[in-house]
């Protein structure tokens, strides 16, 4: 006999009874309170130094010089583009084995699929062997994720999200029983063998250990930001509005640009860089006093909140945002429906290069990071790799060569005619070359390029032809607010959540939209925070709090 | 994986597969002119045999095999110990009723269930009888063209996916909608159709009408072309008016059809749909908008408690087929033929 949980079975049976299943309720009453345990993983950590011992020895490999050079976590920038290219990879990667299956998360149009595709095809005849890729949505992604896991039916290549991968329960169990140890093949000097891998920096593989155990390749973030509050420059500049400087302007701001007779509101989706301007953390501070403070608990939430609950009450938001989950943000930007949203920093580049075709003035710019009376505002982040690509586990050992060297060859770096074909396509076909040399996509290459081989990469920002100053641009914005960022409390410490916390997550998110969206009051914050605490915030806290002193942090 | 939603639809459909007599009949008839063997009836047989052997098979494979996967609810089921998804099911810890206890505990999921109850009661009342009605004015239309457009038409939307459904109504009623930039433009306040929790009961109701009448009324119009049209020609010969042949003919050839779904109906009372509430919870809210469904999706799918999720679903099919059969026994007092009978 399992022991039970203290002082519940009057309770179930009560309940039982509700619910007309009296009878049930009375044979099985018994068995309820004495024979039943608590489900869920108490979660995990990994302590940093067994996540040190066995990353792979970084080796830098350049093959260009850069213009603006990254420094810490801000990524090499090119002003030009290279007149001659160089092979970066002389052997052919493949061996001609069976076709690799892959899948990735996409947020676009699907394009044609291997055999109708002139891009998959210029590809896999460099690697010498068979990619297909499969692009699943991005926004939907984690549907797909949870089933394949749950069926423990993986590709040869799977490459996730890490924000969905942080919300697998046992995923280490996951790793263990399907995805390929890469330890032995990558650790200290073995990473020589796949150099372009060697090169990927070191706090981004630091993330991609599970249970001690190297389990993936990282794509690095080309930013740590994790977002920017993007406007349209264009409209503002022409309706004379200057970049506010504090919240209060924004607001007097967004209620002079919103005029729905016209269809225009100011804003989509801003809650989380508000927080941001108000300087208030992710989730976790310390405390000067030691131990950890959970947002909810610091006042500049409560401040952002009420704010933000303001720009919703006084129908500054988008009705498209407010009513349906999943509003196409983006397309309504690009209309100048709405005037800002948030975004990652990533959504940048594409957005302008696509637009700038159709309407020659559209400028995008993230709005310059302003705080609240007094406070200074902080930025999100850490060095976490956007994605990881698992290796699927039994492929035997020299196909996980034969697929570690066709990642190197995706890794390999700018200035190198791999780079060009990966990111742009075929000249010609998928980009032709502005008077400057750097390609434009045509509209074969929009339509047949959808990041199937952006496995892992070195992150660089690199001029092209249809967006000429966002380089200059990007770098200028990270470089201005990089000491903003507030620092990852827990980098490389490898942390697998409780169920509990996990649970919680959902309801109280519910309960927040409700204060944002006015169907609660704002003074409602302390009982939400209340009831998060009591039901497994606590846990959440102690949790973290021990990951840290286990570190010794 | 048996999905929690599948095992209450397993029941209804294996039901009243089992149901009509003809599989009894020939039995009887058989034993009265001295049974064949067995090697002759199939020899006699085979055909049809072969024809059922594909449904049977997907029944077995997709229906009866899942149903196997429901032990989980008595695990803390880990899809990743073990060598194979059979021996995950084999090393999972057994915890008993600790998935069922967390679930009765959970003040969430009353209110889930009290959601769900109320949205299918409500449908019951104001969605249930539509497409009766539909199919009754269909049926009367004379000319066969225009019930032939006017039936494709209410059709189409059952094809369509809830996001467009849903996306339609947002761009007809929301807030930057059609009908919300007509009245800003003649000086009126829009009206708050699709953010308001307190008539989401009504616009979830609407979009569900909107997309399945039509759908709803094919079993109908079968029906109604079953009843025999000598009887409509006798009542009038006897002088009973539109009404009475509505009261005493039509209605009367449609009961045992009514009755019929209505059952079905009550035994899918804990699932009302999933997208479209996931769609549009946050416009107003998890109080009105959160069903056992969405409610199994985010406790238990994307947390991955699957023991939890299985737990749920075999709750609804517990209740859904305690409420076929009260239903059901219901129907026969009434003297109606239900479902399925004992012989």
């Amino acid at each position: 006999m399992k022991p039970s949980l203290p002082g519940v079975s009057t309770d179930r049976r009560t309940l039982l009874r509700l619910a007309g299943l009296g009878a049930a309720a009375t044979m099985g009453g018994a068995t309820l309170a004495g024979c039943s345990k608590e489900a869920g993983s108490k979660g995990s950590a990994t302590q940093a130094d067994a996540v040190r011992a066995v990353l792979p020895n970084h080796k830098p490999a350049e093959v260009l010089k850069p213009d603006i050079p990254g420094e810490g976590p801000i990524p090499d920038g090119y002003l030009s583009y290279p007149k001659d290219l160089v092979d970066a990879v002389t052997e052919q990667p493949g061996k001609g084995g069976a076709a690799i299956r892959t899948m990735s998360p996409w947020w676009g149009p699907t394009p044609p699929t291997l055999g109708s595709n002139s891009y998959l095809a210029a590809i896999n005849t460099k690697l010498g062997v068979e990619i297909n890729p499969s692009l699943q949505d991005g926004t939907t992604f984690a549907d797909k994720l949870n089933a394949m896991l749950g069926a423990r039916d993986v590709p040869d290549l799977l490459m996730a999200p890490n924000w969905e991968v942080d919300k697998v329960a046992r995923f280490s169990d996951a790793v263990k029983a399907l995805f390929e140890d890469l330890t032995d093949h990558l650790k200290g000097d073995a990473a020589a063998k796949y150099p372009y891998l060697a090169a990927l920096p070191t706090g981004s593989w630091e993330y991609s250990v599970w249970g001690g155990r190297l389990a993936a390749v990282p794509y690095p973030t080309d930013g740590p930001f994790a977002w920017a509050l993007f406007h349209r420059k264009d409209l503002f500049d022409k309706a004379g509005l200057a970049a506010p400087t504090s919240p209060e302007e924004l607001y007097e701001l967004a209620k002079k640009a919103t005029d729905p007779a016209k269809g225009v509101w100011a804003f989509g989706t801003v809650f989380d860089m508000v927080q941001q301007f108000y300087g208030c953390q992710q989730t976790w501070r310390k405390k000067p006093g030691g131990g950890l403070e959970h947002k909810f608990e610091n006042p500049a939430y409560k401040a952002a909140l009420e704010f933000t609950a303001k720009l919703f009450k006084e129908g500054l938001v988008h009705p498209d945002t407010v009513a349906s989950k999943g509003a196409d943000e983006k397309q309504l930007f690009k209309a100048g429906k709405i005037l800002m949203f948030q975004d990652g920093l990533g959504a940048w580049q594409g957005l302008q290069g696509e637009q700038s075709k159709v309407l020659a003035s559209f400028n995008m710019q993230p709005l310059p990071v302003f705080g609240a009376a007094g406070a200074q505002p902080v930025i999100w982040g850490s060095e976490k790799p956007i994605f990881f690509t698992f290796v699927k586990k039994g492929l035997g050992a020299d196909r996980v060569d034969e697929i570690l060297r066709v990642l190197n060859w995706c890794a390999a770096p700018f200035g190198s005619r791999e780079f060009e074909l990966r990111e742009y396509g075929v000249e010609g076909k998928h980009f032709t070359r502005a008077a400057d040399g750097s390609p434009i996509p045509t509209e074969l290459g929009r339509k047949e390029l959808g990041g199937q081989y952006n496995f892992c990469r070195v992150a660089v920002k690199v001029k092209s032809g249809d967006t000429p100053d966002y380089v200059q641009q990007y770098l200028d914005y990270l470089k201005k607010n990089v000491a903003l960022l507030e620092k990852d409390l827990f980098a490389g410490i490898k942390l697998e959540l409780p169920a509990n916390w996990s649970k919680i997550i959902q309801p109280t998110d519910d309960k927040i939209r409700d204060i944002l969206r006015g169907r609660r009051p704002v003074s409602d914050l302390d009982q939400v925070t209340k009831e998060f605490m009591a039901s497994g915030g606590e846990e959440g806290r102690a949790f973290h709090e021990k990951a840290l002193a286990d570190n010794g942090r | 994986m048996s999905g929690p939603g599948t095992a209450g639809a397993v029941d209804a459909p294996a039901a009243a597969g089992q149901a009509p007599p003809p599989t009894r009949k020939p039995r009887g008839t058989g034993r009265r002119r001295h049974r064949a063997s067995l090697g002759a009836r199939l020899r006699r047989d085979w055909p049809l045999l072969a024809m059922t052997a594909p449904a049977a098979a997907l029944l077995l494979v997709f229906h009866y095999l899942p149903t196997l996967g429901n032990v989980i609810a008595f695990q803390d089921y880990n899809p990743f110990v073990g060598d194979d998804p059979v021996e995950a099911f084999l090393y999972s810890e057994w915890i008993g009723f600790g998935n069922f206890e967390a679930l009765f505990a959970d003040p969430l999921f009353w209110d889930a269930v009290r959601n769900t109850l109320t949205i299918t009661a409500f449908q019951l009342v104001f969605f249930f009888p539509l497409p009766i009605l539909l199919a009754i004015l269909l049926n009367s239309l004379v000319s066969g063209r225009v019930r032939g457009f006017v039936q494709s038409v209410v059709y189409l939307p059952h094809f369509f996916s809830w996001v467009l459904v849903v996306t339609f109504f947002v761009q007809m009623l929301g807030g930057a909608g059609l009908l919300a930039q007509e009245m800003r433009e003649a000086g009126m306040q829009p009206w708050n159709i699709m953010t308001n929790p307190d008539t989401f009961i009504v616009l979830v109701t609407a979009e569900s009408v909107w997309k399945d009448i039509g759908w709803g009324a094919i079993v109908f119009l079968a029906a109604l072309a079953a009843i025999d049209p000598n009887l409509y020609e006798a009542a009038a010969a006897d002088g009973a008016g539109r009404w009475r042949r509505m009261w005493h003919i039509t209605l009367p050839g449609l009961r045992p059809v009514i009755v019929l779904l209505l059952i079905m109906r009550l035994g899918d009372a804990l699932s009302v749909g999933f997208e479209q509430f996931i769609l549009q919870r946050e416009a107003v809210g998890r109080d009105a908008a959160e069903v056992l469904d969405t409610f199994v999706y985010y406790q238990a799918i994307a947390t991955q408690q699957w023991g939890l999720g299985a737990a749920a679903g075999l709750f609804k099919a517990v209740v859904g087929l305690i409420l076929i059969l009260a239903a059901n026994k219901l129907a026969h007092r009434l003297g109606e033929q239900g479902v399925y009978s004992k012989s």
